[in-house]
């Protein structure tokens, strides 16, 4: 097992607490082994800052930056996706960057707060935004909402998952709470 | 090993496996229980069985490269990534389509038994008579009393949740307290009841523990939890499966011996003493050959791997596979026709929902030419049937702050969904069989298995009518948003294989005889799906269990009056 191995799957097997340690976080490297997509540290760092800024950090509650989405995102389209899925991605990271170079003449990780939400807000209306990029964000945007909503946070304090329920009543009265 | 000479062997450790080598330890015979794959050991082998959702990699997803390869395997409902170490993938273990045919296999002690969906339907006369009667196949050398006991016997062991209906053509059985259904499926029950004389929902018999009896205390099994994670393996025991169940029961006899890691190549045959006298066994590791003694042999393979070391056991009396004579080993191949499905909306009931998880549904038995031929097409289908409340959709519209509150927000309840999928009877034919490829070996040096089985005129005029009645049924119970759906899956895929060496009166048109013996080498007994005469429409595993039970029964009181 290399060095990259052991540090992915301790990544995993925490479950989302942030264990990066710095040295990983070298440009023009991803943070652990991609099989079949090729993704830049620098890509990486973005990534992590679109997720938070789709999902964000608010008081007690974490966002996607805690939870490692922008990994949990990277690692489901690198495994999971068919070839079609990740070839968008690429294709739609590229075009991202694009825009956002074009736009406000930076990486999205140098934008201000009001650029990455007037950048959001466009995307989302579909505003003179090339398919590529919907793609992308589609794409992105998906996988911070799954992360966010089966992360362990959200299972034990929002909607609680029950391993072991022991019970099923068939009908019981809607709670109107 | 020193020695090996067994009193008996069963090839074989799933669910009808599991019962032979109980049955035999029991009545004090040593045992030789030959599993192909690993032991999974109740309990200590099942990972994932308290994981949480989060802890999953690809939350439950299997990853893309393996479903590439593997599409077979894919399409299976329960290989997700919480149980898929305990199904084979089609890379490791290939065989020959010459139909499209997906193949689901558990190559492990237990075999499919861990991962099975629970449903333990009986049969009726009304399914045993259907061949005779509808002029298919051949007509069973049973009938429903022979079987009758042997369902009590298994299912007070094995733990049976039932309700007790009083149907005619699905026998009431020993049954545990039923759980609920919920308020919708108790509403189509009633509302068919008082709608149709001869259909029916009723509570679907599963192989939960509800409310443990002493017996299943003595197993080391407790009561069903409602986890709804049964194919992980069951930390209490709550569902049967062989690995908490009837193994660890023969292991405690002391008569048990397990070999893993184990292919049967073949069952070998003694031209002067005419019977059966071993098997040859390749050791999947070490790839060396070893063979075992034993005076009688149950073959519990899984349907169509039981069809594969017969045609594999070649001698000079049978060169066409064990028991052979007439030439119909590995034909008469039959499944269940699963394609149809059909979905609803229910706006009634608004005020109700379902609170924890239940780990069965509702089942509408056939209801189809039960009595008379009334359709023209033959036999039916029975159904399983389910309604649930589920919260609507969350709002996933825009990011930020404004996204993640709606996340967090409890989503609102919407309709109650009901939906049905078809368990249709299939007519075995000649010309759906399977047999060995002629050149092509596995890398333990044994022949691939050719599959050649397919739909027929009468599966697909069943399943018009079953989305014909099922959507009158949906309709008139007030059911709108009426879907039906063809899957338009291979056969296989409903992972009911059944046939290829039937049991049948007359040796000239069948291979096994009414205890399940070979009619031309009596003391090689063939006890799972492979024996099936029909399929019928119900859940075949309790069928199996019941068949094995009744079969080492019969075997042992042979054995002792020197009869095998």
């Amino acid at each position: 097992m290399n060095r990259r191995t052991v540090i992915k799957s301790i990544l995993f097997v925490s479950a989302g607490a942030s264990l990066i340690p710095a040295c990983m976080n070298d440009k023009g490297k991803a943070s652990f082994l991609l099989k079949n997509i090729t993704v830049g540290g620098d890509e990486e760092k973005m990534l992590a800052d679109l997720c938070e800024t789709i999902i964000p950090a608010t008081t007690g509650v974490p966002g996607a930056k805690e939870l490692s989405s922008h990994l949990f995102a990277l690692t489901m389209i690198d495994e999971c996706m068919p070839k079609e899925g990740q070839q968008k991605f690429m294709k739609g990271l590229t075009a991202f960057e694009t825009l956002v170079k074009q736009r406000y003449s930076k990486d999205f990780t140098l934008c201000t707060a009001e650029q990455k939400t007037a950048l959001l807000t466009d995307i989302e209306q579909k505003k003179n935004i090339p398919a590529e990029v919907n793609d992308f964000y589609g794409i992105v945007k998906r996988f911070t909402i799954q992360s966010f909503t089966t992360s362990q946070y959200f299972l034990t304090k929002v909607q609680v998952y029950e391993l072991v329920p022991g019970r099923y009543h068939g009908c019981v009265p809607v709670k109107t709470a | 090993m020193a020695n090996n000479n067994f009193d008996a062997i069963v090839i074989g450790s799933g669910i009808s496996g599991g019962w032979a080598a109980k049955e035999f330890c029991e009545k004090g015979l040593k045992t030789l229980v030959l599993e192909r794959g690993r032991n999974v050991v109740h309990n200590k082998d099942y990972p994932t069985t308290n994981m949480m959702p989060w802890e999953f990699k690809h939350r439950g997803q299997i990853p893309e490269d393996i479903a590439e390869k593997n599409p077979s395997i894919a399409r299976c409902y329960a290989y997700r990534e919480d149980a898929m170490h305990f199904f084979v993938k089609d890379t490791d273990h290939p065989y020959v389509q010459d139909k499209p045919f997906d193949w689901i296999r558990g190559y492990q002690v237990g075999g499919k038994s861990i991962m099975w969906a629970r449903q333990t339907q009986r049969w009726s006369d009304y399914d045993f008579d259907g061949p005779v009667r509808d002029g298919y196949a051949v007509d069973w050398p049973i009938r429903y009393k022979d079987l009758a006991p042997w369902y009590s016997y298994v299912e007070t062991f094995a733990g049976i949740s039932g309700h007790r209906d009083g149907l005619p053509n699905l026998p009431d059985g020993e049954f545990l307290p039923a759980l609920d259904l919920s308020c919708v499926e108790n509403y189509f029950k009633d509302f068919i009841a008082k709608t149709y004389n001869d259909r029916h929902v009723i509570y679907a018999r599963c192989a939960h523990v509800t409310e443990p009896q002493p017996i299943h205390l003595k197993q080391g099994r407790g009561q069903c939890q409602k986890r709804t994670l049964c194919q992980r393996g069951c930390p209490f025991g709550g569902y049967f499966n062989s690995n908490s169940t009837t193994i660890p029961w023969a292991a405690n006899t002391g008569n048990m011996t397990l070999r893993p890691f184990s292919v049967v190549e073949s069952i070998i045959y003694d031209d002067k003493k005419g019977r059966a006298t071993g098997v040859r066994v390749i050791d999947t590791n070490t790839k060396e050959q070893a063979e075992f003694y034993a005076p009688v042999i149950f073959v519990n393979a899984a349907a169509l791997n039981t069809n594969l070391i017969l045609l594999n056991s070649t001698s000079s009396r049978f060169p066409n596979g064990l028991g052979n004579d007439n030439g119909l080993l590995g034909k008469y191949v039959a499944f269940h026709n699963y394609r149809g499905h059909i979905s609803a909306v229910h706006h009634g009931h608004l005020d109700s929902t379902t609170d924890g998880r239940s780990p069965t549904s509702a089942y509408i038995p056939r209801f189809r030419n039960v009595f008379k031929q009334e359709t023209d097409f033959l036999r039916g289908y029975a159904a399983g049937f389910s309604a649930n409340r589920w919260g609507g959709g969350r709002k996933a519209e825009g990011f930020g702050v404004a996204l993640k509150e709606n996340l967090m927000k409890k989503p609102e309840l919407g309709p109650w969904f009901v939906g049905s999928h078809m368990m249709g009877e299939t007519i075995p034919k000649e010309t759906n069989f399977v047999s060995l490829d002629k050149t092509q070996k596995d890398e333990w040096g044994m022949p691939l298995l050719k599959i050649n089985v397919g739909y027929d005129d009468n599966d697909e005029k069943m399943l018009k009518d079953f989305f014909d009645q099922l959507t009158e049924m949906y309709t008139k119970a007030g059911f709108t948003d009426i879907r039906t759906g063809d899957s338009k899956q291979a056969p296989g895929l409903d992972i009911h294989e059944m046939g290829g060496i039937r049991m049948g009166k007359d040796p000239k048109t069948s291979l096994l005889n009414e205890w399940n013996q070979l009619h031309a080498c009596k003391n090689v007994f063939v006890t799972d799906g492979a024996c099936m005469t029909s399929t019928s429409t119900q859940n075949p595993s309790l069928t199996y269990m019941a068949l094995t039970a009744r079969a080492v029964d019969h075997a042992v009181s042979e054995l002792k009056k020197n009869q095998l």
